[in-house]
């Protein structure tokens, strides 16, 4: 047995007992140690590199380490086996993501802004913000030897004179506290429970002060979780806060999660990464930093895609990945509380805004009825960016949906200095096209010094190379100059900061490698685009509204989006970023019982198409590969400064 | 009343590109209609025919193509008897032994050859590299370099390479350049447009979209001839009007029809005539698609070939 320390940067150690031979990556798993492994450990993504402080580790030299880099210390976990005692410094990037995501979680007014804005709107098309939860104030009286009334024919007899129902259930989870509660509170009690035509479902009895009704929404996106606690009553936001998803250390994306999750005991690991691991401590949080307690949760709505679904609720997700594409469910009536072990009242229902096909789910229909485009005459382009890309379009006679492979680019996977949108990441950039000399802003406190670049700041900093004409429209090196470096193998690189410019006094660069799997990113959106609108015989001509949803979206320039053929060339007015539209549609959905309702529809109305199958859609791709499209004429607006 | 058939001549046309100098230059191109429809227009430029000669020519084994080539040594040899071919319009300068992972033949040898071939004969030349990148870069410079004014045409310049190619064949020395892409519409659309985003002139390009033997995936190379040359035409698009040079030869005799013996494959018959055969059918389908030349080597494949466009022209 050797002891291995992970000696976490800006946290305690922690110590691990392995076996000679044990993967380093597979261990800090183990010990819960986030590491970012982006590639779910095929040593491909470079990203889960530590340092070594004492002993030695066999292997961890790949191309991804270079000698100096090497000979300081430096391993790829994933490549690391244990051959002895060792401590490692995990580095504090790494678990960064779990901590300072920047994300849509209304963490900043614009974003609050952009929330409220879209919930003002779903109030103003009508949608009834009622539901059918109560609370209800109870003064009995005490039982005594002549007043032989049970409790529960008591509390019972009180609920139906004062709802004016002809049935009260009492389920066993109110049966079994009942006598203490009533007996505890002088028979002044607070009953909670769902008022259904002419039944009273009993919830809970509690305290006459607590008439908490409290819904719990969430989004469970494939890289971050994003929660509010609502008050069921009036609508209001008690609390929010995100985090990274747990299952992060398990795969970047969905497809490597579904392999993680097949294999033995895997279904319970990532279940347990999403519920115990990332859910719970939100939850717990919220509800103390609300002064509640997680019993007066008795809604909750999880809006999510297909695969995280399954992986949240412990269903084999193995059918979301492999032909034909049918996924376990699509909608769920059922599920509570009780059943996945969450922090609520056990008997709280969960809602699992419905999937509609393997790649769009809950998350999509949730956001698409959110962002109202069900609801209108106009067409509208809805386009939500993350890992998977999805894309709907339509109006209120039709909608037609879609999902793409974007890869982790977005998120700053596959690219050399990428990293997700947290502290020091690169978010915006402006390039000067006579001196090349890139300005440059950054997430965190002023003076953050940049770490890498994230999702948004790769947008612009590729759009801005091409503006100033110092790439091709392939992506490649087309001017020198003293930001302009070369490789010995001749591939270029823009070097956005210097090692002494940046905080890890690494250089901070995007070649030509980054800005290839970038293009091919933009490149899926666009023709995933480009189909579905040929599938209803239309042109980018008919679009009359683009919504762009998604925590990623956030920092997005859509001029330089636009620019670089990511997004059709419409008029930019014509652009919206309405931030977590998933989030904004768990939590009409937690709220209101129309809006619950209408979601059903909306999915049940949206027509899936499978583009994987589709005769024209890797033409498309192809022609969408180049800056901004091989087909310029679709991109008048898009303009190289020659 | 009488039968008038309506003529669908396009308003676009394919980029006439002219090789060589003197009387004996080619002009490649230059049509409105798809390939051969001589009853919407007159086709103003023949398809031309480039015959292939390799410096590994000596390993050829076709019995009548040695023949043919009966006591030549040099590439100089070759190159005038190949002038001598019935149907040869222009000559294209095979350098296979250039590749490092090959027989590495040295830059300065191979410009040496290209030159002493440019000296004796009067054909137009193509050249053609050994595939490898770095080295065909080096190599396509220093030849369009030494056969400045001749206006000779270099195969080709790829995603990879179309930079340095593209600079130094045609901006600097003034020769024509081919762009070669793999049977993908867009992909040849692409390099095109880099191509002139580079600063050369749409005059200077010429395409090879993807070659292979017929039944080895040329239904590929099919669609995609077929597809660019409607962008070209029926859409107007600039970007794909470059006139198509296919590069036949190379793909045919490499193929198992052509290389497998008659005591390994004696139900195949005449192992000549089978490379014959797929030089033929590769040809005639690269014609009937859309190329505006081929590269042929064997001489009864090219006097096929000569035959089948005299007549349909």
């Amino acid at each position: 047995m050797s002891k291995v320390i992970f000696q976490i940067e800006g946290g305690a150690p922690v110590v691990m007992e392995a076996n000679a031979g044990d993967n380093l990556l597979e261990l800090a798993r183990r010990a819960n140690v986030a590491i970012d492994a982006p590639c779910s450990g095929n040593g491909s993504c470079g990203k889960c590199r530590v340092k070594l402080l004492e002993g030695e580790l066999e292997g961890g030299k790949t191309r991804h380490i270079s000698e100096a880099e090497y000979a300081e210390g430096w391993r790829l976990s994933c490549a690391c086996t244990v051959s002895g005692d060792v401590t490692v410094l995990v580095p504090d990037i790494a678990s960064a993501y779990q901590s300072r995501m920047k994300t849509a979680d209304l963490s900043t007014g614009k974003e609050v802004a952009i929330f409220e804005a879209l919930q003002a709107d779903l109030r103003q098309s009508g949608i009834s913000f009622d539901n059918t939860f109560r609370a209800v104030e109870l003064i009995l009286d005490a039982p005594t030897l002549d007043d032989t009334m049970p409790d529960n024919e008591r509390i019972s007899w009180a609920l139906r004179e004062k709802l004016g129902v002809s049935h009260v259930e009492e389920p066993y989870e109110v049966m079994v506290k009942l006598a203490h509660t009533l007996r505890e509170n002088s028979f002044h009690i607070t009953a909670k429970g769902e008022l259904q035509g002419d039944t009273f479902y009993l919830m809970d009895v509690t305290s006459p002060e607590d008439r908490d009704l409290i819904g719990c929404a969430i989004d469970i996106g494939t890289t971050t979780v994003s929660m509010v606690l609502v008050d069921l009553n009036s609508g209001k936001i008690l609390a929010k806060g995100s985090s990274g998803n747990g299952q992060i250390r398990y795969g970047a994306d969905v497809i490597n999660r579904i392999i993680e999750q097949g294999k033995p005991g895997g279904r319970k690991k990532l279940q347990d990464a999403i519920v115990k691991e990332t859910l719970t401590p939100i939850i717990a949080n919220l509800c103390k930093s609300a002064g509640l307690s997680a019993r007066s949760i008795l809604r909750l709505c999880v809006g999510a895609n297909t695969t995280m679904n399954h992986l949240f609720v412990g269903v084999d997700a193995e059918s979301v990945r492999m032909e034909p594409y049918i996924p376990s469910f699509f909608s769920w009536d059922g599920l509570k509380a009780g059943d996945l072990h969450l922090p609520a009242h056990p008997l709280a229902k969960v809602l699992v805004a419905p999937n509609i096909g393997s790649y769009v789910g809950g998350d999509i229909t949730a956001g698409a009825f959110a962002s109202l485009i069900w609801d209108k005459d106009e067409f509208s382009l809805f386009i939500d960016l993350g890992t998977n890309g999805e894309i709907v379009f339509g109006n209120r006679d039709f909608l037609m949906s879609c999902a793409c492979s974007a890869g982790p680019a977005f998120e700053g996977g596959d690219i050399s200095c990428g990293m997700r949108a947290t502290d020091g990441a690169i978010e915006a950039c402006v390039i000067d096209k006579a001196t090349m000399e890139p300005n440059i802003r950054v997430v965190g406190e002023p003076g953050q010094k940049p770490v890498g670049i994230c999702g948004s700041g790769i947008i612009d900093i590729i759009s801005e190379l091409f503006r100033c004409g110092i790439i091709n429209a392939k992506g490649l090196f087309v001017r020198e100059g003293a930001r302009v470096q070369r490789d010995h193998h001749g591939m270029g690189r823009y070097v956005i900061a210097f090692p002494a410019e940046s905080a890890t006094e690494r250089e901070i660069s995007i070649n030509e490698v980054d800005i290839d799997n970038f293009i091919r990113a933009k490149g899926a959106i666009f023709s995933a685009v480009d189909i579905l609108l040929q599938s209803v015989d239309m042109d980018v001509e008919a679009i009359d509204k683009v919504y762009v949803a998604g925590g990623i979206g956030s920092g997005i320039n859509m001029k330089n989006a636009v620019n670089i053929g990511m997004f059709p060339d419409v008029d930019l007015e014509k652009f919206t970023y309405i931030g977590n539209s998933s989030l904004s549609g768990a939590y009409a959905m937690v709220l209101s019982d129309e809006a619950n309702a209408k979601v059903e529809e909306v999915a049940k109305n949206m027509t899936y198409m499978e583009l994987s199958t589709h005769p024209g859609y890797m033409d498309a791709f192809v022609a969408a590969c180049f800056l901004p499209h091989t087909d310029a004429a679709r991109f008048p607006s898009s303009k190289q400064e020659g | 009343m009488s039968f008038v058939p309506k003529t669908q001549a396009f308003n676009a046309k394919i980029n006439a590109v002219t090789i060589g100098t003197g009387e004996k230059a080619v002009v490649i191109g230059g049509q409105n209609v798809l390939p051969f429809y001589t009853f919407d227009a007159p086709i103003e430029n023949a398809p031309k025919i480039g015959i292939e000669i390799s410096d590994l020519a000596k390993e050829w084994t076709a019995p009548a193509l040695v023949e043919f080539y009966a006591g030549c040594e040099t590439m100089t040899d070759y190159a005038k008897r190949a002038e001598t071919m019935p149907g040869a319009d222009f000559l294209v300068l095979h350098f296979e032994s250039a590749d490092p992972n090959g027989n590495d033949r040295s830059v300065e040898e191979c410009v040496a050859d290209a030159k002493a071939v440019a000296e004796a004969v009067s054909m137009p030349i193509a050249i053609m590299g050994c595939k490898n990148v770095e080295k065909d870069g080096q190599l396509f410079s220093k030849i369009a370099e030494a056969l400045q004014g001749k206006n000779i045409l270099v195969l080709s310049a790829r995603e990879e390479d179309y930079k340095s190619v593209g600079a130094s064949v045609v901006m600097a020395y003034g020769q024509k350049v081919g762009a070669e892409s793999a049977d993908d519409i867009n992909l040849a659309k692409q390099l095109n447009i880099m191509l002139k985003g580079l600063g050369v002139a749409p005059e200077s390009i010429v395409m090879n979209v993807g070659t292979a033997a017929v039944g080895y995936g040329y239904e590929y190379v099919a669609s995609t001839l077929d597809r660019v040359r409607a962008a070209a035409l029926a859409q107007s698009d600039a970007d794909l009007q470059m006139p198509i040079v296919a590069p036949t030869s190379t793909d045919t005799w490499g193929v198992k029809e052509a290389v497998a013996s008659e005591e390994d494959a004696p139900e195949w018959g005449n192992q000549e005539e089978r490379g014959i055969d797929m030089e033929v059918a590769t040809a005639a389908a690269n014609l009937t698609g859309g190329a505006d030349a081929v590269i042929m080597r064997h001489p009864a494949a090219v006097a096929t070939i000569k035959k089948f466009i005299t007549e349909l022209v």
